[in-house]
């Protein structure tokens, strides 16, 4: 017999994805079972939170009668019209990685597939990987408006209807762009550009939604501006859109009715659309992927000036190899660096919230109230602290990959090379939480010895929670890791984040009932009791040893595990 | 059985292979030879479909290419440089699946998984995972499937790195018997040991052009080297040892 054409049906080409789920699933490795519970527990928290949050909201709008219909609709319409963009760009990023530069394309496409059943498989490919999070997101907030409203069972079949149509139009469109980049631009550099892209749509949402200032809607005095407020909110709601197809259809079903010429709309829109993008696919996709194989990544550009900075800088000429190479590693890798964009946005945010923070409208809390806040401030930047080093520290050592080898068969001692990954991240580290610290202490106007001892505190804890997180890095490393934000997820970043959260809370108790102590004799104008004193100087001590003791114990762990590696990654 | 006219492929002003023109007949095994970066593995991945041509034609088992894809890609089996292998399928489960992607009847599937992973003395792995296999036996794991569905035609690029003497002498061994049925293979490889042992004819690619072509009795003749071995003949055919320019650094 030989061979021939495949003539399975396409969803044969996603067997492997399954298989390779179920044998993960068969055969778990240390710490998946913890990782499970963890981000399961925080995932269906989260679906709970949107079920009783969209549940609450529908009830209190309910009480309004048509008001409250109609809030409820125009809520519907503006959640799909967001919901439309994001998985448009969603299906442009996920597009790329299906159709273009995934690993088993090479296999594939030397194999006698036609390419409508590529088309169909990839498809179906990119649209579980672009909507699945929007689903999740929908599932838990439909149920909770339509628990809310009492509606019927039946209910369910109106959202399938209407979901699945609605999440496959703007995938297609997006997967359409995809490839019309790709027959443009070089596919790697498309991509890099698009997560650039995505990172600034994101940095400007999360901007311009802090900066609308919502919590003024809760305000009394600023009742006209609400009225105002919903006349925009309907203005870019337009009846040609799918989003606003969906939300029609939906708002139907909840009222008890039905609107089968949305529902019509969208499948015949996405019926449309995915055979004229299979058709075009069929034509154009070989000739992308082809460009796609043939070019080379982007460089933007050969830091010079880095090497410039890094030789004036007193460190050995190994230390200072080192550095650079993981600073141009670094810069170089767009989905590493962009998401410093993301990052800074989200600084600014909770800067500007302590700049809006109205506490002098409690005038007899105040100054409580500021000190309090101060020790907020303090948990909170700690708790962005050990996020930032789980994203970008801990996976310094298994960012290495395959080159592993370079550093163990170079004349370098082990300890010198996680010491340099150490000095790394400490530096930025340290200067990101001390800004926001110090201005965070600022804004608020917190008693002067609260800003220095968090001033202080801050370098005791980037020390611990950077050398926890080097070491640990090194002592579960995922050397096979695709990006980083896998390592960080590991059995070891899980790891390493309930260790420093543990950690933070420890600190935060040891400084928080000394300080308080203090500034309470302070206010009252009593003087310290030897034993407050002595409790005082106990807490601040415990409170640098747990710090000192975390930082090297935490390195110390690492340089053994590297030590005793008794494989090479290759 | 495989037949390539006039190949062209331009990466943006570099021309990687220029004109290459091939033929491989059924049973024959025709050797790819050439420097690093002279256009092997492009002229290969172009004839696996991996690639699209700037100009020329491909056609394998009498299907064109680019006007019958799938035709030709049935009658075809393809051994890349560094092949994909999903690391997390066990090799039963790879081999499933590729037998499935060139249409074998179920039937005739387990059988002959079977006997490709005896022949490759992969039996007693069938059940366990790939990401737990050694380099050598993700190259026969590859070969396994590459030679799964019978093909025809046969495209391998660099057979032998990570093979140790036991694996290199069984493919060998397996690329022999397979071209007494009838199979043609077009093979790239910088080992020229195995080039004069194993190959009919060979064509020597540089600088995407190529450059000398025939029996390995035929390039020493062309040479001027008529009783040396393969190395020797190649280096003076692709433009000296370079050694004199290694003693002077040195």
């Amino acid at each position: 017999m030989s061979a021939s054409t495949i003539t399975r049906p396409f969803p044969y080409l996603l067997l492997p994805m399954f298989w390779a789920s179920r044998n993960r699933a068969r055969r778990r490795e240390k710490g998946d079972l913890l990782r499970g519970i963890l981000f399961g527990g925080v995932g269906l928290g989260v679906m709970g939170a949107l079920f009783f949050g969209a549940f609450w909201l529908t009830w209190q709008a309910a009480q309004y009668a048509e008001l409250g219909d109609y809030l409820i609709r125009i809520g519907l319409s503006w959640l799909f019209l967001t919901f439309l963009s994001f998985l448009a760009f969603s299906g442009i990023v996920a597009a790329l990685s299906t159709f273009f530069l995934s690993d088993d394309l090479r296999l594939v496409l030397a194999a006698p597939v036609a390419a409508r059943r590529l088309f169909f498989a990839r498809f179906a490919r990119t649209v579980a990987q672009a909507g699945w999070m929007v689903v999740v997101f929908l599932v838990p907030v439909l149920a909770g408006i339509a628990t809310a409203k009492c509606v019927s069972p039946l209910f369910v079949f109106t959202a399938l209807a209407t979901i699945v149509p609605f999440v496959v139009i703007p995938i297609a469109i997006g997967s359409a762009v995809t490839l019309m980049l790709v027959n443009v631009f070089p596919a790697r550099r498309a991509r890099d550009i698009l997560m650039l892209m995505g990172l600034v749509f994101a940095t400007s949402i999360v901007l311009l939604l802090r900066f609308i200032q919502p919590e003024r809607l809760l305000r009394v005095e600023s009742m006209p501006e609400v009225t105002a407020f919903f006349a925009t909110l309907q203005s870019p709601v337009t009846p040609m859109l799918p989003s606003f197809w969906a939300g029609e259809a939906l708002f139907a079903g909840l009222q008890g009715g039905s609107d089968p010429m949305h529902i019509a709309a969208l499948w015949t829109t996405a019926a449309a659309i995915v055979v004229m993008i299979g058709w075009a696919f069929e034509k154009w996709h070989f000739t992308g992927f082809s460009k796609a194989q043939e070019s080379r990544k982007a460089r933007f550009t050969q830091w010079r000036a880095l090497d410039a900075m890094a030789g004036l800088l007193p460190l050995s000429t190994v230390r200072k190899h080192l550095l650079l190479k993981d600073l141009k590693v670094f810069l170089r890798d767009v989905s590493q660096w962009s998401q410093l964009l993301l990052l800074l946005a989200l600084t600014l945010v909770y800067l500007y919230n302590f700049r809006v923070l109205d506490l002098d409208r409690l005038p007899y809390m105040s100054g409580f109230l500021k000190n309090v806040y101060a020790f907020l401030n303090l948990a909170m930047a700690s708790f962005v602290m050990s996020t930032v080093t789980v994203r970008f520290v801990f996976p310094s050592v298994s960012a290495e990959g395959a080159a592993f080898w370079i550093i163990r068969t170079a004349p370098i001692s082990l300890r010198d090379f996680l010491w340099s990954k150490f000095w790394t991240g400490l530096v930025p580290i340290l200067i990101l939480t001390e800004v926001l610290i110090i201005a965070g202490n600022e804004l608020l106007g917190v008693d002067p010895f609260l800003k220095r001892m968090s001033a202080v505190a801050v370098v005791f804890m980037a020390f611990a929670l950077v050398g926890l997180g080097t070491g640990l890095g090194a002592r579960y490393p995922r050397f096979a890791a695709d990006n980083p934000s896998q390592v960080a997820g590991s059995y070891g970043g899980v790891a390493f984040m309930i260790v420093a959260v543990l950690f933070i809370l420890v600190m935060i108790g040891l400084l928080g009932w000394s300080s308080s102590v203090y500034l309470f004799s302070q206010l009252r104008n009593r003087p310290l009791t030897n034993a407050q004193q002595i409790m005082i100087v106990a807490c601040f001590t415990s409170a640098a040893l747990l710090s000192i003791t975390t930082w090297l114990l935490g390195m110390r762990t690492g340089v053994r595990a590297l030590q005793a590696m008794d494989r090479t990654p290759a | 059985m495989i037949a390539v006219e006039n190949l062209v492929k331009r990466f943006g002003a570099f021309t990687a292979v220029d004109d290459v023109s091939l033929s491989v007949a059924p049973g024959q095994i025709h050797g790819f030879l050439g420097p690093n970066g002279a256009g092997k593995t492009t002229s290969i991945r172009m004839i696996a479909g991996l690639l699209k041509p700037d100009a020329g034609r491909i056609v394998v088992n009498g299907h064109d290419l680019n006007a019958a894809p799938e035709a030709a890609k049935a009658a075809l089996g393809f051994i890349p440089d560094r092949p994909f292998i999903y690391e997390k399928l066990t090799a039963g489960e790879f081999l499933r699946f590729h037998a499935g992607l060139y249409g074998m009847d179920d039937g005739d599937i387990e059988t002959r998984i079977k006997e490709m992973l005896e022949i490759f003395e992969l039996g007693r792995w069938q059940n366990e995972l790939v990401e737990s296999f050694s380099h050598g036996m993700k190259q026969r794991l590859v070969m396994s499937a590459a030679f799964l569905h019978r093909p025809k035609a046969v495209l391998v690029d660099e057979p032998m790195v990570g093979l140790d003497p036991r694996g290199a002498r069984l493919i060998k061994e397996v690329f022999r018997r397979m071209t007494q049925h009838g199979v043609a293979i077009l093979m790239s490889t910088h080992t020229l040991e195995v080039a004069q042992e194993m190959c009919d004819l060979i064509s020597i690619i540089l600088k995407g052009k190529i450059i000398a072509r025939g029996t390995v009795a035929e390039l020493r003749a062309m040479a001027g080297t008529p009783n040396e071995a393969l190395t020797p003949v190649f280096l003076k055919l692709t433009g000296g040892s370079g050694l004199q320019e290694i003693d002077e650094i040195v």
